[in-house]
């Protein structure tokens, strides 16, 4: 636990500095939260009630549509935060699956308690604001890599930007969030050398 | 009484503790996907179809015979375990026949070798990345299945084996000798990537 809160307090120190007396407001709030492989955290339907911070392991956030088709939106791992935050703050039903990939281990706060953290402590509610727009530029960059990006060059950039996930994440996650068919994807893993 | 003791401990109906046995095949099952993504997906078609250094099975004809066993049971395990009823059940009783086939697979206690049976006998050249994808799949629902079977009772449900389909097997039998047949072809699949080494 001791080692978690370190962890998140250089992620949130790298996000908005903290004094100690905001930083100890938020640690206190904070429960360790293990899942197994292909665990669903959060179902779609489910209002989230936690923030969870990814300290081991690989999840993804799905969307399953009508046909039973599954889109992956996006890898969580650690050392950031995870989950369904549209559903936990504004608190309504999730309309995505929030699930493990690999053997995971998380600490996670009541959005209740980090509500009232936030309303006290301007510095933390600053924080938060930060993060997500760190969180909103890097889903409008995704947007431009599924829009424009080559199947190879999206493959790419994966790799660049986690460059351990081959080894950790089935192929068919990767392909699905890629948006490339599972065959291509092993050919690209054989031709493409990183 | 001592004699009363000892002749229980030597019978080969084994009670399990239901919990214990499930998380203890989850950890095994856990440990073959993971080395399955590790060590095996992102290898070359050639690599994976490459036969052993004496001659035996290629990694991807090692879990292709494993998929030939889950393309049987996974269907059948599916079904069963959710026709029946939800209820608490603490233990499972091996059969004697069942402890017999999971022993005689487990690398551990089973150290004979055997001939794949007719329907089991992977071809040479496969579609290596199909079948390493097709692998974790069914692994993956075996997580599922075993964690449904928590709430089950696996002495109720019999499942008929694939190889003998007169004979019916306990899901916990089915559940212990599938895990212990994929451990036996994982560690020969790991062999073949030390080429040098001579197993």
């Amino acid at each position: 636990m001791e080692e978690s809160l370190k962890l998140l307090h250089s992620v949130v120190q790298a996000i908005h500095p903290l004094d100690y007396a905001d930083w100890e407001a938020l640690s206190g709030i904070w429960k360790p939260f293990t899942a197994r492989r292909k665990e669903v955290v959060t179902s779609a339907g489910e209002t989230e009630r936690y923030l969870y911070f990814v300290t081991d392991g690989v999840q993804r956030i799905y969307y399953l549509d009508d046909q039973d088709r599954e889109a992956t939106i996006a890898f969580t791992y650690r050392p950031s935060f995870g989950g369904i935050i549209d559903s936990v703050l504004m608190e309504v039903p999730s309309r995505y699956y929030y699930e493990t990939l690999t053997p995971s281990s998380f600490i996670r706060a009541p959005y209740i308690e980090f509500k009232a953290v936030a309303y006290e402590r301007p510095a933390v509610e600053r924080m938060l604001r930060a993060g997500m727009t760190q969180t909103l530029s890097g889903i409008l960059e995704r947007l431009v890599e599924v829009q424009c990006f080559s199947s190879e060059d999206k493959f790419r950039n994966l790799l660049k930007r986690s460059p351990h996930i081959l080894q950790l994440v089935p192929h068919k996650y990767l392909a699905n969030y890629l948006g490339i068919d599972p065959t291509n994807f092993s050919k690209l893993v054989n031709r493409v050398r990183i | 009484m001592r004699n009363f003791a000892l002749s229980i401990n030597r019978t080969p109906m084994k009670n399990f503790n239901k919990k214990a046995l499930l998380q203890r095949l989850d950890d095994q099952v856990e440990q073959h996907i993971a080395d399955a993504v590790a060590l095996f997906q992102n290898r070359d078609d050639e690599f994976l179809n490459r036969p052993s250094v004496n001659g035996g099975w290629s990694i991807a004809q090692c879990l292709d015979h494993l998929n030939s066993y889950g393309h049987y049971y996974l269907p059948r395990m599916r079904e069963k375990l959710r026709a029946a009823p939800s209820m608490e059940k603490d233990d499972f009783t091996s059969t004697w026949l069942g402890a017999y086939f999971t022993r005689m697979m487990d690398p551990e206690t089973g150290k004979g070798k055997f001939k794949a049976f007719k329907g089991h006998i992977p071809p040479a050249h496969l579609d290596s990345a199909a079948v390493v994808s097709e692998f974790i799949r069914q692994r993956e629902e075996l997580l599922y299945l075993l964690r449904e079977g928590a709430r089950k009772d696996l002495d109720a449900i019999r499942i008929p084996i694939s190889i003998l389909p007169f004979i019916r097997m306990k899901m916990g039998d089915v559940f212990q000798f599938i895990v212990a047949h994929d451990e036996r072809h994982m560690r020969q699949a790991k062999r073949n990537l030390v080429p040098e080494s001579i197993y």
